[in-house]
């Protein structure tokens, strides 16, 4: 047990992405099942967050159950067997529906690691995805014609002060790096509704100018605070003034 | 110091023996004769640039010497500027710095662009004049020696003088207040200045912002100290300054000394012990550093064990540990600097742990999360605007596209900045509101007083009296300003908040869920 000694001073992270990839399903297809209402055919999943070369789905280049002991989806009450327990690659659920909703995901991590679950939670997304974000839902044929909707979450799993044994794990398995220019449309993101173009026409991608993209949009919109803050300053200090005079004038 | 006369002669490049002349004529004619062929040889043929005393050592029998040692001439001068005259005009130019319309003339060449900018605008440099609010006076700024009245005043006047110290200081006359030394206006300027720099959010990264500040530094103390020592050093006599002369060249002999001590002791044991003695072969004064870098530490502290071990020569012995002492560079940083690499493709980022707080940190270990769940949150009294005014910038609070580490310290950034903003606006508000009720408190009472002195200022009041009127205006001003007025129920964004930071789904798809939920429920 020399090994259970954490390093101090350490922070590690895995980039991974979860969400979801939905089509609607044909009229033949349908048919075939045996709810005959649901629409469309999902498959919410965690990641890892880079994609691999030839690959016709989001992410997933590393296999992630190297420190992934299980992942649980837990959907809707309406589903048969509504917790879903994943524990081999990949760690993903595939259904059919025809609502979207909530899907808690927590991720079990393998035991060198001592860590607790985590839980995080997606929206399960199946309808296209729009630039003023109306609750509008298309009808089935133009949503068949606009293609696979995908939703996906990229974020950072952050180990600090690991455990040597778990330091040596992970460490044994290095992320693939995200690629650094786009090669795929970008992955469509509310908090960055102008990427709605760049995100159509095919299987997106996670770049690593997505990244410098946003910290490009955080700072201007600091700077951009900034200047507002030093404006509202000179209106205070000028009211303040004005206040003083008054006061002045006051016992008089 | 014999000096012969045949040197003088040829230094003189007089013509041989012959100058003492006899009065007899012959003997005169026939020494010339003899004489002139004599410098044919010797220095007639003397080159240029060779100089009497050599040549006469070497002779003539080294032509190819002497071409070398030719007197070296002076390189052409390159021809710049094509030689031509240069056409000068007197004409009035226009200087951009100026506020006021004054036309001032100067000489210019013809050929210049006579509507060419003045170049030395640019120079023109404004220096930025800080101000602060009352708020941020009674929170950062309060001082026992400064009332704020005198803060303002010293500000004022530094604004009026352009940070010409010596003459705001020679102006400085806070009626009723304590006598202030220069240093003593410096030092409450700059402190200021740096206490507001820090307080307020900044706009650059960190580095302009250390930099900027830094070109605030004032250090009183120091400042006095220095002057005090240039003081003293104006004050010294004539005898104090003939004294030190002399301790100095005292010291720089002794220092000689020493070195050639030690230089001689290093010979001896080197001729001793050889290869025992641990010495390194170059030894001199510039040992100390060439050891550094050439053999850190264990050449040195062996040559210390040699000294030690062999010769106890007391006072010598001290002048080799101040040398270990610079010794001992910590060999940390190239290590690092390899696993830069390495730790960014493994994803690891290092920090020092605080040295005294291992024991704490086995308590509070933080547990596995994503990296987005650790973006602050706003203060609760303040996050609906908050919210709101990042909204408006088009950045949605606790939701990044790519929550990376660097990401995620711009957010906070973001978010410090946007709560300044709000809290400023809402003293503004305030202040607002303060002098809102004095005017109608000044309005009542100059009425009440008949007084009516200014009879337009009591019109203004009656106007501004109803709060509507003010929001109106504050909607005018423009976009920020509707974080202020509008008052949006944005409580519900904050209350789900776990929700918000894990998916990315929008407001909208939120209603349709709800709406969703409810169909499959039914």
């Amino acid at each position: 047990m020399a090994e259970r000694v954490r390093v101090r001073g350490l922070v590690i992270h895995r980039p991974v992405i979860y969400g979801n990839t939905a089509t609607v399903l044909t009229p033949k297809e349908r048919e075939s099942l045996s709810f005959p209402d649901h629409t469309h055919r999902w498959t919410v999943a965690v990641r890892s967050a880079a994609s691999a070369t030839d690959s016709d789905i989001v992410g997933g280049a590393d296999d992630l159950s190297y420190f992934i002991k299980r992942v649980t989806f837990k959907l809707h009450d309406t589903y048969t067997n509504p917790t879903r327990h994943v524990d081999k690659p990949p760690f993903e659920v595939s259904e059919t529906g025809w609502g979207e909703f909530e899907i808690q995901i927590r991720i079990t991590f393998i035991a060198e690691s001592g860590e607790k679950p985590i839980t995080l939670y997606h929206h399960l997304k199946l309808h296209p995805w729009t630039t003023t974000g109306d609750p509008e839902i298309p009808s089935l044929e133009n949503a068949i014609k606009l293609g696979p909707v995908h939703s996906w979450q990229y974020d950072e799993i952050v180990f600090s002060d690991p455990f040597q044994s778990f330091l040596t794990i992970l460490t044994d398995h290095p992320p693939t790096s995200l690629p650094k220019a786009k090669r795929k449309p970008v992955p469509f993101h509310v908090a960055n509704p102008a990427s709605l173009e760049a995100s159509k026409g095919g299987v997106p991608e996670f770049t690593t100018e997505m990244e410098k993209e946003e910290a490009g949009r955080l700072e201007a919109a600091r700077k951009a605070v900034v200047a507002e803050q030093e404006r509202w300053r000179g209106i205070l200090i000028e009211k303040e003034k004005e206040l003083e005079r008054l006061q002045a004038q006051l016992p008089s | 110091m014999a000096i012969s006369a045949s040197d003088i002669r040829s230094a003189l490049s007089l013509p041989g023996p012959s100058a003492p002349s006899a009065p007899q004529s012959t003997l005169r004619k026939a020494q010339s004769q003899s004489t002139s062929n004599k410098p044919a040889n010797n220095f007639t043929k003397k080159p240029e640039g060779i100089s009497r005393e050599l040549y006469a050592l070497i002779g003539p029998s080294a032509p190819s010497l002497a071409a070398h040692l030719a007197k070296p001439r002076l390189k052409q001068k390159p021809n710049l500027g094509g030689g031509g005259k240069v056409k000068w005009e007197w004409r009035p130019f226009k200087n951009g710095a100026r506020g006021d319309s004054l036309r001032l003339s100067h000489w210019a060449k013809e050929a210049s662009d006579s509507d060419a900018e003045y170049p030395f605008v640019k120079y023109n440099i404004q220096s930025t004049p800080f101000t602060y609010s009352q708020d941020e006076y009674t929170r950062f700024l309060e001082d026992r020696d400064w009332t704020k009245e005198e803060t303002d005043y010293l500000f004022n006047i530094v604004k009026e003088y352009d940070s010409r110290w010596y003459i705001a200081h020679d102006r400085y006359d806070y009626p009723e207040g304590p006598v202030r030394t220069l240093e003593d206006l410096k030092d409450r300027y700059y402190s200021v200045c740096r206490k507001l720099i820090r307080s307020r959010p900044w706009a650059g990264d960190e580095s302009s912002k250390a930099q900027f500040l830094s070109s605030y530094m004032f250090d009183k103390e120091r400042e006095v100290t220095r002057k005090g020592y240039i003081a003293s050093l104006e004050t010294r006599s004539q005898a104090e300054i003939a004294e030190e002369e002399a301790l100095f060249i005292e010291l720089k002999r002794l220092e000689q000394n020493e070195r050639r001590f030690k230089k001689e002791r290093d010979e001896l044991l080197r001729t001793l012990l050889g290869v025992d003695s641990g010495l390194p072969d170059v030894i001199g004064e510039e040992d100390g550093p060439a050891g550094l870098v050439g053999e850190p530490s264990s050449a040195s502290v062996k040559k210390k064990k040699g000294v030690k071990g062999t010769i106890g020569i007391g006072d010598e012995v001290p002048t080799t540990p101040s040398v270990i002492s610079l010794g001992p560079p910590v060999p940390r940083r190239p290590q690092s600097a390899k696993s830069a690499a390495q730790d960014a493709i493994h994803c690891i980022y290092r920090s020092d742990p605080p040295a005294s707080s291992t024991t704490v940190q086995k308590n509070t270990h933080v547990p596995a999360h994503l990296r987005s769940f650790k973006i602050p949150l706003p203060k609760t009294a303040i996050a609906p605007k908050v919210t709101q005014a990042l909204t408006e910038l088009g950045v949605q609070h606790a939701r990044l596209v790519m929550p990376t580490r660097e990401n995620c310290l711009q957010m906070e950034a973001l978010l410090d900045a946007a709560t300044a903003l709000v809290e400023t606006k809402k003293v503004v508000d305030r202040v607002e509101q303060e002098t809102r009720v004095l005017r109608v408190r000044l309005g009542v009472r100059s009425s009440e007083g008949a007084e009516g002195n200014e009879p337009d200022d009591v019109e203004k009041e009656g106007d501004e009296g109803t709060p509507m009127e003010v929001e109106e205006g504050k909607e005018e001003d423009g976009r920020a300003q509707s974080v202020v007025s509008t008052r949006s129920g944005r409580g519900r964004k904050q209350s789900r908040r776990s929700i918000s930071v894990s998916s990315i789904d929008t407001s909208a798809s939120l209603s349709t869920r709800a709406g969703m939920k409810r169909q499959k429920r039914s």
